[in-house]
């Protein structure tokens, strides 16, 4: 479960790097006033994924955030480019995605494209910084294979089985579940016992 | 076999974001909601403007032609009304629009145009824009158009 956000939380964006990216000038024009009005010092704004691209080609940043729906190239795509096409620096970026319409079939397509998180509109201060800080806070290692290069699209890690000894490097040495509760191949041992 | 790499990448948001100085949280949200507000009549104006759009190329005063619009302009104007509805809290607009949204998907998906879904949902967006509603008659509107831009062609 990721952090809600907390009034005294401190971020400090004066020398973040942010590229944002969305052909609808009503909106960028709304997001770019959410991120000066906290501190972003070094806002680069793209009116469509093509510029996206060029920019990043040539300069490095530190955040982007697009929206899903452009013309031309989409979100989606600009995101699946980033992780392999963009400058080296630029590949493992925070990405956050904001789209106006997201039923699960785009949620999941963001998270497949390799994005970290997306906001659904109309946008709210409260859930873009809150998304900002989870990006901040962002301790999901990447995946790199044929069809995919982002961050580990699986956000829960229970440890290994109880009673069982984790077989990857970062497995906790022990089930993190809360006591009492039970993992699925306990719990199954259990009713074949009584 | 796939083979996959596991790596730790550098955040540098997050490096950055730690900095000492910067604001707390509260202090950066009322000051977004500062600069927002200047952009409050401008973004309402884009918002009629769409739905006079939508109504003048979608509506019934377009009967004769709508037919030949393309479904992604249609999706695009919903979006625009959800992008700048965040001035409108508690209107319901952004949910009708987001309604709106499912409903012309299903209409891509099919190839086919739901005309009396599409004149309830413009209808019901001016009425939400413009009434006097409490809040419990616009959750009635909502639950109304989610019941429409949910049914699927082949259900009618």
């Amino acid at each position: 479960m990721r952090e809600p956000l907390h009034a005294s939380t401190r971020i400090n964006l004066e020398k973040v790097e942010v590229l944002l990216v969305d052909d609808s000038a009503p909106s960028l024009n709304l997001l770019s006033q959410v991120l000066l009005g906290f501190g972003v010092g070094n806002l680069t704004r793209a009116d469509s994924a093509k510029s996206a691209q060029t920019l990043l080609r040539e300069r490095t940043f530190d955040l982007v955030i697009s929206a899903t729906n452009m013309a031309g190239v989409d979100g989606y795509e600009l995101v699946k480019w980033l992780r392999r096409g963009a400058l080296e620096a630029n590949r493992y970026l925070a990405v956050i995605l904001v789209s106006g319409h997201t039923p699960p079939s785009h949620v999941f397509k963001a998270r497949d494209a390799g994005a970290n998180f997306t906001i659904a509109k109309p946008i709210t201060p409260k859930i873009v910084l809150e998304r900002i800080l989870w990006a901040a806070k962002e301790d999901r290692q990447f995946i790199e294979c044929e069809t995919y290069l982002g961050p580990d699209r699986r956000f829960k890690n229970d440890g290994p089985p109880n009673g069982a000894k984790g077989r990857r490097r970062e497995d906790p040495p022990q089930a993190l579940r809360p006591p009492g509760a039970q993992s699925l191949e306990s719990s199954d041992s259990e009713k074949a016992k009584s | 076999m796939t083979v996959a790499r596991k790596f730790r990448a550098p955040n540098r948001l997050s490096m950055l974001a730690r900095a000492n100085g910067g604001m707390m949280a509260k202090d950066a949200l009322a000051a977004a909601d500062a600069a927002l507000e200047p952009l409050r009549a401008e973004s309402l104006a884009v918002l009629d403007a769409a739905l006079a759009e939508i109504d003048s190329r979608f509506g019934k005063p377009a009967a004769a032609t709508r037919g030949d619009g393309a479904f992604q302009d249609l999706y695009t104007l919903a979006l625009r009304i959800i992008d700048v509805s965040g001035f409108l809290p508690g209107s319901c607009v952004d949910q009708a629009a987001i309604s709106f949204c499912a409903l012309v998907d299903t209409c891509s998906e099919a190839g086919a145009w739901r005309w009396e879904a599409i004149d309830v949902h413009i209808n019901s967006l001016r009425l939400l824009r413009t009434a006097d509603l409490n809040p419990d008659q616009r959750r009635a509107v909502i639950d109304g158009l989610n019941k429409v831009s949910q049914r699927r062609i082949e259900d009618l």
